[in-house]
C-alpha cells in the first residue's frame, strides 16, 4: 500500500482577498514505502505548498491527503497523528533552533510524542549518530556551532520523531559542495538503515538524481511527472522546457543528437556516457 | 491568522485617494479622527459617515477588505455597545429584568458608539490602506520637520520607523515560519491553558529574536557599506508637491467640518 497518497490535492493562499493565488493544482500522486523521491521544480512552483500538506500544516482548499491509509483530516487525532508520521524538515532548518543544548533540541520533537526517557534517549543518540553529531557536541549550545553543524542537529531533531515518512525541503541550500555531499549521504545512509521513506525537494535535479529512487517534477501547480530517475531522464528535453536544470552530460548527449548524431538522451552520469560512446563506436556509427 | 490582520495593511492602487500627497492626507485623517469626536447628534454623524463613504467609493477598495479590517475589533464594539445598552439610564425605560435595565436612551448612545467606533477604524484604515508605510513616514518627517534642531533629527527617527513598519510583513513571515516548523516537531500551539500556550510560545520567540537580531546587524552592514551617514546633505528621489486635487480635499472636508459644527448646533446634543 502507498505511504502516502493525494487525490486532487488543491490548494490556494490569500482565498478570498484580491491576491489569491493557487498554488498547487490537482495533484494525484502514490508514493511507496521506502522510496526516496525527489522533487523536483523551481522557484515558485508550488514544491513548498505541496509538502506541507503531507502532514497537515496546510489545510487543502480540496482533495484529500492519505498517511499510511488514513485520511489526516478526519479528525483532530489523525491530523496530529500525521504531524509525527510525516516529519517536515524546513528550508535554513537551522533557524528554528532554540534550546539550551544540542541535545535537548533534538529531543523537542520526542518530547512532543510524550515518550519515556530513555526511548528519548534513544532516539536522540540515534538520530545525532545519522547525523554525524558528536557526542561532545550534544552538550553543547546550538547557538555555538557552525552553520553546517546547526543544519545536522535541525535535520536530526525531525529524524528522532522516526517519522515514516521523512521529508527534507531543499536540505542542501547554502551549502558548499562538501557541505552538499554530506548531507545528502547521510540522507541516503538513513534511509538504507532505516527502510524509512525519505523525500528531498530541491530545484536542481543534478544534485538528488545520484541517490533518489524515485523523482516528482512539479511544474506550474501540477505534477508534472513521476517516476524513476531513467525515466525522468528519457524526457530531458521537457525538462528543459519547464526551465529546470539537467546535469552537464545530458546536455552534450542533447546537443549530439541535435547535431545528427542517433545517440540515446536519457545519460545523466559519466560512466553511462563512456558506454554509450563506446557502444557507439562499436556499432560503428561513429569514428574517433 | 496573523495575515488575516489588514489594519496597517497597504492595498497599492491608482485612485485619487492613493494619489493625494501623504501630508495632506495625514493631516486630513487626524482632523477626521477629531471631527468623529467633536459630532455628538446623528445628524452630524450621518455626515462624517456619508463623508467616508464617498472617500471608501473613491478608493476604490473592497468593502469586504474593509469589512475583514473591522473583524478584529468586533469584541471591543461588541463590549461598548453591551455596556452601554445596560449602563444608560435616560429617556423610557422599555425593558426589565432582574438587575438588568434598558432604556431608550441606551439605545441610542450604543448605537452612537458603535457607528463613532466604526468610523474611527474606517477612516484610519483608509489612510494606510490607500498610502504606502513609506510614504506614511516621508510625510510625517516632512510634516516635522521644524523640529529639525532636536538631538538626532527628524530624518533619523523617520528612518527608524520607516525601517520598523519595513520589517513588519518580514516578521510576520519569518513567525509564520518558525511556527511551522516547530509544529512540524508536533509543538501544539492551539491548546492548553493560557500559561502552558505562552510556554508554548517560547520555541517560536527565540529564535525569531535570534533572526531579528541577526537582520539588524546585516541591513546595518549595508547601510554602512553604501555609505549611510543620516540626514545631513541628502536630497530626496520623492519631491512632495500639493496639487489641484489636494486643494480640493482640503476644501471638502473644511466645508464638511463646518457644517458638521452647525449640525451640532442646530440639533442640540445626545452626548
Amino acid at each position: 500500500m502507498a505511504i502516502l497518497k493525494t487525490e486532487h490535492l488543491t490548494y490556494s493562499y490569500s482565498t478570498g482577498t484580491p491576491f489569491e493565488v493557487t498554488a498547487i493544482e490537482d495533484i494525484d500522486l502514490e508514493i511507496e514505502t521506502g522510496e526516496l523521491v525527489a522533487v523536483i521544480g523551481h522557484t515558485g512552483s508550488g514544491k513548498s505548498t505541496l509538502i506541507q500538506h503531507f502532514n497537515g500544516l496546510l489545510k487543502p482548499k480540496e482533495g484529500k491527503v492519505y498517511v499510511d491509509g488514513q485520511d489526516i483530516w478526519e479528525s483532530k487525532k489523525t491530523l496530529r497523528a500525521s504531524r509525527f508520521a510525516v516529519g517536515l524538515c524546513f528550508q535554513y532548518p537551522e533557524y528554528q533552533l532554540f534550546e539550551e543544548t544540542v541535545y535537548k533540541d533534538i529531543a523537542f520533537g520526542p518530547k512532543n510524542m510524550k515518550l519515556s526517557e530513555e526511548e528519548i534517549d534513544r532516539r536522540v543518540r540515534e538520530a545525532a549518530r545519522f547525523t554525524g553529531v558528536p557526542d561532545d557536541m550534544l552538550e553543547k549550545s546550538p547557538f555555538d556551532l557552525s552553520g553546517g553543524e546547526k543544519r545536522r542537529v535541525a535535520i536530526a531533531g525531525v529524524m528522532a520523531m522516526e517519522p515514516k515518512i521523512l521529508i527534507l525541503d531543499e536540505p542542501t541550500a547554502g551549502l558548499d559542495p562538501k557541505g552538499r555531499d554530506t548531507i545528502l549521504g547521510l540522507i541516503q545512509n538513513y534511509r538504507e538503515e532505516t527502510g524509512r521513506t525519505v523525500m528531498i525537494v530541491s530545484h536542481s535535479m543534478d544534485d538528488v538524481a545520484k541517490i533518489a529512487t524515485k523523482v516528482l517534477v512539479i511544474n506550474d501547480k501540477h505534477a508534472a511527472m513521476y517516476g524513476t530517475v531513467d525515466e525522468i531522464y528519457e524526457r530531458s528535453e521537457e525538462l528543459i522546457a519547464m526551465g529546470l536544470d539537467v546535469p552537464q552530460v545530458t546536455k552534450v548527449f542533447l546537443g549530439l543528437r541535435e547535431k545528427g548524431i542517433p545517440v540515446r538522451t536519457d545519460i545523466y552520469t559519466v560512466e553511462q556516457a563512456r558506454a554509450e560512446l563506446l557502444d557507439l563506436r562499436a556499432k560503428g556509427v561513429v569514428a574517433w | 491568522m496573523v495575515k488575516d490582520i489588514t489594519i496597517g495593511q497597504y492595498f497599492p492602487g491608482r485612485s485619487v485617494i492613493h494619489k493625494l500627497d501623504p501630508r495632506m492626507k495625514l493631516v486630513l485623517t487626524l482632523f477626521f479622527i477629531v471631527f468623529i469626536f467633536v459630532c455628538h447628534n446623528f445628524w452630524s454623524l450621518g455626515l462624517m459617515v456619508v463623508t467616508l463613504g464617498l472617500v471608501v467609493a473613491l478608493s476604490r477598495i473592497s468593502i469586504k477588505t474593509i469589512l475583514r479590517g473591522i473583524k478584529p475589533v468586533v469584541i471591543i464594539i461588541l463590549f461598548t455597545a453591551v455596556l452601554n445598552l445596560l449602563y444608560i439610564r435616560t429617556g423610557d425605560l422599555i425593558w426589565e429584568w432582574k438587575f438588568l435595565h434598558l432604556y431608550t436612551g441606551g439605545i441610542y448612545t450604543a448605537s452612537f458608539m458603535v457607528v463613532r467606533i466604526l468610523a474611527l477604524i474606517v477612516a484610519s484604515s483608509m489612510l494606510t490602506y490607500t498610502t504606502s508605510p513609506t510614504l506614511i513616514t516621508d510625510a510625517i518627517e516632512r510634516l516635522l520637520s521644524p523640529l529639525k534642531f532636536m538631538r538626532g533629527g527628524v530624518h533619523t527617527i523617520a528612518m527608524m520607523m520607516t525601517i520598523a513598519l519595513r520589517f513588519i510583513p518580514t516578521l510576520i513571515e519569518e513567525f509564520d515560519k518558525i511556527t511551522s516548523a516547530q509544529k512540524a516537531r508536533g509543538a501544539d500551539l492551539e491548546t492548553g491553558n493560557i500559561l502552558e500556550r505562552t510556554r508554548a510560545l517560547i520555541p517560536v520567540f527565540i529564535p525569531l529574536f535570534i533572526t531579528s537580531f541577526r537582520r539588524a546587524y546585516e541591513l546595518a552592514y549595508a547601510m554602512e557599506c553604501r555609505c549611510y551617514h543620516g540626514y545631513e546633505g541628502r536630497t530626496r528621489m520623492r519631491q512632495m508637491k500639493l496639487e489641484a486635487r489636494d486643494y480640493v480635499a482640503l476644501l471638502l472636508i473644511v466645508v464638511v467640518m463646518a457644517a458638521i459644527i452647525l449640525l451640532n448646533h442646530f440639533f442640540g446634543k445626545l452626548v
